[in-house]
């Protein structure tokens, strides 16, 4: 494929819209949790690492792993930033297919962790076929709004379509299993389908029909039984699960206000399971207290109402739908965790974006970003008000960009 | 797939109204509620309940190290250390740790083997245990060993061998009123006596060291949580018991229980009669409180005849409880004749007998109740009539009978309580016991005394020896019923008193004109050389008074049919102004000892040795009789160079007697040394200008000679004769039964035989 500019330039959306330059308080956001991210994942960690036969007592072992995906990360956000909203739009039903044939492939060629068959693994680097699938719905979910169109308020272009999507990716799912990226999947088919214009009696209608296979699920899954008890009172469970939860609620408990100071976790001494992983936001709560886990919580807030922001001054349509579903995606994925670890809500593995370890699940939640900062290109005028008819003269691609 | 190719044209549509309102729906939402309540829950963990999960979290987290408070000393009266703790190291390995550094756990094992002198092949095998991080080699091992073990952990810079501080509790008299001290477990807990009854003042507070761990339960790294809560030293505890009366005590009883072939055990009480402090308290067999658990040599060589290592092991196990078991104080029986003295105050007291009171004795005597001839008096003959004190004297159980009967059961049952037989003492010991009486249906009964009767002279009712030495203190002391206390003052480490004991009064029983005619009449009992019952108890030059007991132990009879005695004596001194009382109790005497099984012929001089030891180490002043110092054993003095004449003169006021041998006319030489002891009468040779021969003298066999017979047997060898305790009661009486050079030894002129003698007679082998 040329990618050279001038092919680029072509897949703009809209000719006559300018690519201007990228959103630079939706950048600094992302780098600055990522910055922070990146820092609470070498303290969260080096116990672990410094403890475990696998990393070889080298207590920087998962810190200096993840510092390089961030900043290879960064380099693929800035990449994903430069290619236009179209050249996105083009490839989702590619992308889409890849995902699903990946998540295919891996009930075959996957890694068998816990019980489950999640991952690929090519030498030390690994990866989930299921966050591509994350991003694939959304791409091709918001191309199939933009062709429907009118009819979205129609059971049979705006309900089924989108149906089959999700159940294609939820049974493929299913079968690794993979409760939390399911969830993930419902949650944003939902907001793609909100968003597209689907009406609103069939949310509630699948809100039943959801809640209905979630109480099926609960009854026939025994490990998500197991995970309800450990929710209701994690401290009469004696489980795994049980002990996770506890071990959170300690660690987070044990910050107070102002939190035992950068580094000084004590649950992190191999007492909170995944405590660089999933449990992350505990340590970080244990270490930067209220204050510090608070101002963390609302830098997070930021971005995604930046997200939105983003997305309610797009002028093309696909742009909208596609900055909605990333920063949704993105807000998903903070609240499930937070609640998560907070025992809002029964546990399910779900990483905090730009915090838990893992290298190609960031590489993905970086490009994501990309996408977003791509589409805060085609933002004229990057103010808190609407002008749709400024309408600038097209520049040159390159004097464009940050 | 075509149209992915291009954008479709509706791409170009801007999104509508209800897009945008929906999604803005989404940032509120997503943006904002739900961060509002993440906000929320984090306030409610890690504000609200914040000490809650912090607590929780802390406690799985840190490791604490008690820092041994100093448990508090024990002393004697006196401030003589009975108890008092000492550092010692624990060593322990971590056989993860030894992995984790990759240590040599040979290395380790036969180093440590070595130093500790623990089995190479126990260390081995702990070592073998790589998942734990805790395995204890030597417990409470020195302070120079485990400066070796440190050396050693230092020279290889071991992280898998660890030494930990602890305390170990040193008893400097081991077994020395070892039923009082007690002892402590490993855990420095007590497990008896003091020790367990003033634990939680002894203990302190332990302090800690706190220190973060992590899961693995090693010390968290770079992270120095340490924290330090001082440990309180526990207090030190100051007894009443005093170490050199309970040492004469011990010694006596020892002494009594081998002579007598004591089988079951014996027990002796001394306490201050005005303020009922306990000098001291032996209960035998005993045990060495630093190795409470080993059992005398004798009974250890018994129990391993037994082949049956289950058999050994309970054999043992019995033996340890034996030996810890409290036989003052933990033990009821039945007093016997000792309980006289006690039916004749309450009848004193009460003023239906005087002094001059006449009681006929015919040698038995029926009750309201008695179905056959009635009580016998131990002297079948009957002892005639008889004054208030000689039936005391006598011990004769028929003028004890109409005592009571004077008394009423009615009004025997109100003194029984009076005088604390109805109660506990409150003794600062756990396990102390109570006692057993009729019920009031049973002993008020008017139509059937037989219990009045029986116990008027001390039968048919169990209570413990302490109860008795109360009660008599009570009787000779003015009448005032003391608590009995062994905990004299608490103080802390500086010194500052906690608690302290005083003297305190339960209640007046006896007016002080009762308590001094008791005096008199027990004094009676011992001083009469004819017909006292207690007089082997006599101690030349100071003023004992005390009654004898000779009882079946009941409970044993009842179950094996065997009759077993347990004798017993209790005195006090000085019988005009009492200070101390002692009881002792000897269970079930060897009947072939060749002493009479009888409070008077076993009880009493055991308790006539302890006062003589313990009444000049108390500051009482000697004041003998004309009789005593016309008996009892004298200082030789020195005559050398002195002239004969001279030296005679000296001897003669002395009561002592000469033989001269040479022609001078000073003297040379003298038989037997200066400064020597020797009976009253002694035959001193002088040596003037003659010298003795070189020959030695055969020591005849002194046995059932009295001591003037004895005297001038030996006199004629010129060997010389003295008593043992320079104790001498009634000379013309008593029989030697023991001598401190064995018959047909070889031994030169002029040495001195010590024996031991005792009277033998009806009233002293009566058992009663």
């Amino acid at each position: 494929m040329d990618y050279s500019e001038n092919r680029i330039a072509d897949y703009t959306a809209d000719p006559t819209i300018s690519r201007g330059s990228i959103d630079v308080p939706f950048l600094l956001l992302t780098l600055l949790l990522l910055t922070v991210g990146v820092v609470m994942v070498l303290s969260a960690s080096f116990a672990r690492a410094y403890y475990s036969e696998s990393t070889h007592h080298s207590a920087t072992y998962f810190f200096s792993r993840q510092l390089f995906f961030a900043i290879s990360g960064v380099a693929i956000m800035i990449v994903a930033s430069r290619f236009p909203i179209g050249f996105y739009r083009r490839f989702s039903g590619v992308i889409l297919l890849f995902a699903l044939v990946m998540l295919l492939l891996v009930l075959v060629g996957g890694v068998k962790a816990n019980g489950a068959r999640r991952w690929f693994s090519i030498g030390s680097i690994t990866f989930q076929p299921s966050e591509i699938a994350k991003i694939g719905v959304i791409l091709f979910d918001a191309q199939l709004i933009c062709r429907f169109k009118g009819k979205m308020g129609t059971f049979k272009y705006g309900v089924l379509p989108f149906g089959i999507v999700a159940a294609l990716v939820i049974g493929l799912l299913i079968l690794e299993p993979h409760l939390s990226a399911s969830i993930i999947i419902i949650l944003i088919t939902a907001t793609m389908m909100f968003i597209g214009g689907t009406r609103l009696l069939w949310f509630l209608f699948g809100g039943g029909v959801v809640a209905m296979g979630g109480l099926l699920a609960v009854s026939l899954l025994h490990y998500s039984s197991e995970r309800i008890t450990a929710w209701r009172d994690p401290f009469a469970d004696t489980s795994d699960t049980g002990y996770q939860i506890i071990q959170s609620l300690y660690a987070i408990g044990s910050g107070g206000l102002s939190g035992l100071g950068l580094g000084n976790s004590r649950q992190k001494y191999l007492y909170l399971p995944e405590e660089h992983n999933d449990f992350i936001f505990s340590v970080v709560c244990e270490e930067l207290g209220f204050i510090g886990a608070g101002l963390i919580l609302i830098l997070f807030a930021l971005l995604i109402c930046r997200g939105f922001w983003l997305a309610m001054h797009c002028r093309d349509r696909y742009s909208f739908l596609v900055c909605s579903g990333v920063t949704a995606l993105l807000a998903f994925q903070v609240i499930l965790n937070v609640a998560v670890v907070t025992n809002l809500i029964p546990c399910t593995g779900i990483s905090l974006p730009f915090f838990s370890y893992g290298g190609t699940a960031l590489w993905l939640q970086l490009a994501e970003m990309g996408v977003i900062l791509s589409i805060s290109r085609e933002i004229p005028e990057k103010k808190f008000f609407r002008e749709r008819s400024a309408v600038k003269p097209k520049q040159a691609p390159k004097e464009a960009g940050i | 797939m075509a149209d992915h190719n291009t954008p479709t044209p509706g791409g170009n549509r801007p999104p509508n109204k209800m897009m945008l309102s929906r999604t803005f729906v989404l940032l509120i939402v997503c943006g904002v509620a739900a961060f509002i309540v993440l906000l929320g829950q984090l306030y409610q963990i890690q504000i609200r309940k914040h000490d809650l999960y912090e607590a929780a979290a802390i406690e799985q987290q840190v490791r604490e190290t008690a820092l041994d408070s100093g448990r508090g000393t024990i002393y004697d009266r006196n401030h003589k250390i009975l108890a008092m703790s000492a550092t010692v190291d624990t060593i322990y390995i971590s056989p993860a740790e030894i992995i984790m550094y990759q240590e040599d756990p040979v290395l380790i094992s036969k180093t440590l083997s070595q130093i500790l002198g623990v089995e190479y092949a126990r260390i081995m095998e702990m070592t073998s245990d790589t998942k734990s991080w805790y395995k204890t080699v030597a417990r409470k091992v020195e302070q120079d060993v485990s400066d070796r073990v440190r050396e050693f952990k230092n020279e290889y810079n071991l992280k898998g061998v660890k030494i930990e501080t602890d305390s170990k509790r040193y008893y400097p008299y081991s077994s020395l009123a070892s039923h009082v001290v007690g002892f402590v477990g490993f855990e420095n807990n007590g497990l008896a006596g003091v020790e367990l009854s003033m634990n939680s003042q002894l203990t302190g507070t332990a302090g800690r060291v706190v220190r973060a761990k992590n899961a693995y339960g090693t010390d968290m790294l770079y992270t120095k949580y340490e924290d330090f809560y001082d440990a309180e030293d526990g207090y030190n505890v100051t007894l009443t018991i005093d170490t050199t009366v309970q040492y004469y005590l011990e010694k006596n009883l020892r002494q009594a229980v081998e002579d007598y072939g004591v089988r079951n055990g014996a027990a002796a009480i001394a306490m201050d009669v005005n303020t009922g402090e306990l000098l001291g308290l032996v209960s035998l067999d005993n045990f060495d409180s630093n190795h409470y658990q080993s059992v005398s040599e004798k009974v250890q060589a018994q129990i391993e005849e037994t082949e049956d290592e289950t058999v050994r092991s309970t054999l043992l196990s019995n033996a340890q409880h034996n030996q810890w078991h409290n036989k003052a104080v933990e033990d009821m029986y039945e007093p016997g004749s000792t309980f006289k003295p006690i039916t004749i105050a309450m009848a004193l007291e009460e003023g239906v007998v005087t002094k001059d009171s006449q009681f006929y004795c015919g040698g038995v005597f029926a009750v309201p109740g008695d179905t056959d001839e009635g009580r016998h008096c131990w002297k079948r003959a009957g002892h005639g009539m008889q004054t208030l004190q000689q039936s005391l004297q006598h011990s004769c159980n028929v003028a004890l009978i109409q005592i009571a009967q004077l008394v009423g059961a009615e009004k025997f049952y109100e003194y029984v309580d009076a005088f604390g037989f109805n109660s506990k003492t409150g003794i600062e010991l756990s396990g102390e016991a109570g006692s057993l009486w009729w019920s009031d249906s049973v002993f008020l009964d008017p139509y059937n005394q037989t219990q009045l009767a029986a116990a008027s002279f001390g039968q048919t009712f169990n209570i413990t020896p302490l109860q008795l030495v109360r009660a008599m203190s009570c009787v000779v002391n003015g009448g005032y019923l003391m608590q009995p206390y062994l905990v004299k003052e608490v103080t802390d480490a500086a010194g500052n008193t906690i608690t302290k004991n005083e003297p305190t009064v339960v209640r007046q029983v006896l007016s002080e004109e009762t308590s001094a005619t008791m005096r008199e009449m027990l004094e009676s009992v011992v001083g009469d050389m004819v017909e006292g019952t207690g007089k082997n108890a006599y101690v030349a030059g100071y003023r004992v008074g005390g009654k004898t007991g000779t009882s079946t132990n009941t409970v044993k009879e009842a179950s094996t049919g065997q009759k077993e005695y347990i004798v017993s004596f209790i005195g006090v001194a000085p019988a005009n102004d009492p200070k101390i009382c002692i009881l002792v109790l000897l269970d079930n005497p060897d009947a072939n000892c060749g002493t009479a099984v009888s409070g008077g012929a076993m009880g009493a001089p055991t308790v006539g040795n302890m006062m003589s030891d313990i009444l000049p180490y108390l500051g009482v002043e000697a004041d003998y009789s004309d009789h005593d110092l016309k008996t009892m054993d004298r200082s030789v003095p020195n005559l050398v160079n002195l002239s004969v004449a001279q030296a005679q003169q000296i001897l003669k006021a002395q009561n002592l007697s000469s033989r001269v041998i040479g022609q001078g006319d000073t003297v040379t030489m003298q038989l037997p040394s200066p400064n020597l002891t020797v009976a009253a009468q002694s035959q001193v040779v002088l040596f003037a200008g003659g010298e003795p021969s070189e020959e030695l003298e055969e020591v005849p066999d002194l046995s059932y000679l009295t001591y003037d017979v004895a005297r001038q047997r030996l006199g004629y060898l010129a060997l010389f004769i003295s008593s043992e305790n320079n104790y001498i009661s009634n000379p013309a009486r008593a029989v030697i039964t023991k001598q401190s050079i064995e018959p047909g030894t070889m031994v030169e002129h002029g040495t001195v035989i010590k024996v031991s003698m005792t009277t033998n007679d009806e009233s002293t082998n009566a058992r009663t």
